[in-house]
């Protein structure tokens, strides 16, 4: 591989990686619910639409109501007023009491104080340039009218009925009918008006309809979407399960029976007596103690990754990290020597405490180790190293790491490596032995301490996982349990 | 010789304080007088619009009697009486009319059956609506007691005088209202 390609499963601040893993977690959990929630969310933001779009038809239907039926009531009014201003005139006309027609002329100077006051009042709440301009004009033909109206009215006091009525007939008709028809005028500005309310009460209406059936299909359809996703989700990854699994049980069952094959066959030499010079015995045994070992380990594994799908419980106490590299060393020195690799360490001297299990740790690091001796390709060395990290945010931490100089991951198997059972296709194809359990059991294990694990890759020059592990505080000295979380909230 | 001249000096003081009216309404105004009660005085009122303001007691006769018929704006003279039983009208044809209730009646018979009145005076029943009805006339003329008056319509004077002066001539005789 020439390209010179890096991959990076980043280092996210310990804030972030928490609220990540809580979100995934709840999703997990809770995903119908919150798909629940979110179609509530949804009918409720529609409720709201329908909602504001209700007081708005409400409140057009109040203007419409101000301006029709009160506009038209107060137009009513005036035109009874000026009515009853004129009859009452006439009225004197038809008496020669001259109380009876003082009365008159009161009830008609009445009548006509009324008409001014609604016309004042139509003026000042009119806003149309048009309802104004029709205000004004209705203003001075009413006080025209009034005009002639006071001099028929002193006409028939002064008992000059005919001069009255020529008086009125010449000029009162014709102003009033101008009064009428200003009035006749403005009521036709109020139907206008009205008839303009309606009809945007009966677009906003249609309007809102709209929403409505927009909005509940929308919700329907993003309802349905998100079920469908959620669905097609869980039987993918059911699928890959199952998948995953048959690809455990005949990778396990190849595992198993290559050193079966092998102890049977040394079986049979010994039964058919084929091995019969002491040297011939010692190879047949060492093949049988070999190959049962091998078949221990793995099963060691296999029960290892099971006891992670529990709850198991570890201690957690200061740990120097000298003595986690220790262990981890000793217990893979028979591997590393066998496979003749050098391990070189660079450890950064003084480091603090880290708080964790150590039979946990050391086991993760193990299988860090034995992956790297299983995959560096000829190149026979490691190196180990550790160090403090003091710009983490939150909690300092101590990084252990594992680096191997071998082909490195391919970009396309990185994000899947921690998968339990999963195996690149290049691994297999390369008939290196493996359950696809082991980095999935270390990451498993080291969360279940409070640490993490990440990996660095660079195709061609190699891979670095690396154990981040808090540092212990200094009054962390009595031993806490800590139960790791089930299999299903640590799975990525 | 000294006492004739004194004597012609205070002939001559005495001489020009007859002669002299001004000096002697300063003299007058300034004696203490009884005020003139309104309740008890009748006000002659006109149409806010009639530019009248003053008019001689021989020109109220004249007008009351029905023989002034426009005023100088040219509007028609409505004479407006009340209902005969009232100290007003009385007072009316006692002080202006000079007659009693069945003078007047004949008086205005015969005035409109010759012709020579062109309009019998307009009668109505209360000070209310005189007053509404001068209002509403340009061309009316009646009475009031001056307690009655409002800003509804004009008060004349009478030869210069207004009913509060202490020598008008309409007083009501009787008790006050």
């Amino acid at each position: 591989m020439n390209t010179q390609t890096k991959r990076v499963t980043g280092r996210p601040s310990a804030v972030v990686l928490g609220a990540r893993t809580l979100l995934s977690r709840l999703f997990a959990r809770h995903s119908v619910a919150l798909l629940l929630l979110l179609v509530v969310a949804v009918e409720v933001g529609l409720g709201v639409f329908v909602m504001r779009d209700l007081l708005t038809t409400y409140s057009q239907v109040d203007r419409i109501y101000v301006i029709s039926v009160q506009g038209l009531h107060r137009i009513g009014e005036l035109q009874y007023e000026a009515q009853e201003t004129r009859r009452t005139t006439l009225y004197a006309l038809t008496t020669n009491d001259g109380n009876l027609q003082v009365e008159y002329a009161d009830q008609s100077r009445g009548a006509d104080r009324l008409v001014a006051e609604g016309i004042a009042q139509y003026l000042e709440q009119a806003r149309m340039p048009q309802a104004i301009e029709v205000g004004k004009r209705l203003a001075n033909d009413w006080n025209a009218y009034l005009k002639v109206r006071d001099d028929v009215l002193g006409l028939i006091l002064e008992s000059s009925a005919e001069q009255a009525v020529d008086e009125d007939l010449t000029s009162g008709v014709s102003l009033f009918d101008r009064v009428r028809q200003d009035l006749e005028e403005i009521k036709r500005l109020y139907d206008e008006q009205a008839s303009q309310q309606l009809a945007l009460v009966t677009r906003s209406s249609r309007r809102s309809e709209l929403r409505l059936i927009g909005g509940f299909a929308f919700a329907l359809l993003f309802a349905s979407a998100a079920i469908w996703a959620i669905q097609r989700n869980k039987m993918h990854n059911a699928v890959q399960l199952a998948k995953l699994q048959v690809d455990f049980v005949a990778s396990v069952s190849h595992e198993l029976r290559t050193p079966i094959a092998a102890i049977l066959c040394a079986g049979e030499n010994f039964r058919d007596g084929f091995a019969r010079r002491k040297e011939d015995l010692v190879e047949q045994g060492s093949v049988i103690v070999d190959q049962a070992t091998q078949l221990a380990s793995l099963v060691d594994q296999v029960l290892l990754f099971a006891a992670t799908t529990a709850k198991p419980q570890y201690i957690l106490r200061p740990l120097q990290v000298p003595e986690i590299l220790a262990s981890a060393l000793r217990n893979t020195a028979a591997v590393l020597e066998k496979s003749e690799f050098t391990v070189e360490q660079q450890v950064q001297q003084g480091l603090p405490q880290v708080m964790g299990d150590l039979g946990a740790i050391s086991q993760c690091l193990q299988n860090l180790i034995l992956n790297a001796i299983k995959y560096s390709d000829g190149e026979r060395r490691i190196t180990l190293s550790a160090r403090v990290d003091d710009s983490a945010v939150g909690e300092r931490e101590v990084q252990i790491s594992v680096q191997d100089h071998g082909p490195g991951i391919s970009s396309s198997d990185l994000p899947r490596i921690f998968e339990p059972f999963y195996r690149s296709p290049q691994v297999v194809a390369a008939q290196i032995h493996g359950t696809g359990l082991g980095l999935s059991i270390a990451k498993r294990v080291i969360e279940a301490v409070g640490g993490r694990l990440s990996v660095v890759s660079e195709a061609g020059v190699g891979s670095a996982f690396t154990l981040h592990l808090p540092v212990a505080r200094k009054d962390s000295q009595t031993d806490a349990v800590r139960t790791a979380a089930g299999p299903g909230e640590l799975a990525t | 010789m000294r006492q004739v001249l004194s004597l012609f000096v205070s002939l001559a003081v005495v001489l020009i304080q007859l002669l002299s009216p001004h000096r002697i309404v300063r003299v007058a105004v300034a004696s203490p007088r009884p005020r003139t009660d309104p309740r008890q005085v009748l006000a002659i009122i006109v149409n806010r619009s009639n530019p009248a303001e003053n008019l001689s007691f021989a020109e109220l006769r004249k007008i009351f009697l029905g023989e002034r018929s426009r005023w100088p704006n040219g509007h028609r003279v409505v004479v407006t009486m009340m209902e005969s039983g009232n100290s007003e009208r009385e007072t009316m044809l006692r002080e202006v009319y000079h007659m009693n209730e069945n003078g007047y009646r004949d008086y205005f018979l015969k005035g409109t059956y010759t012709g020579d009145i062109p309009a019998s005076p307009k009668t109505v029943s209360s000070p209310v609506i005189l007053r509404k009805f001068v209002f509403n006339t340009p061309g009316a003329i009646g009475y009031l007691r001056a307690s009655d008056v409002d800003g509804s319509v004009k008060v004349v004077s009478i030869d210069g005088r207004l009913p509060d002066a202490f020598d008008y001539k309409l007083r009501i005789e009787g008790p006050a209202k």
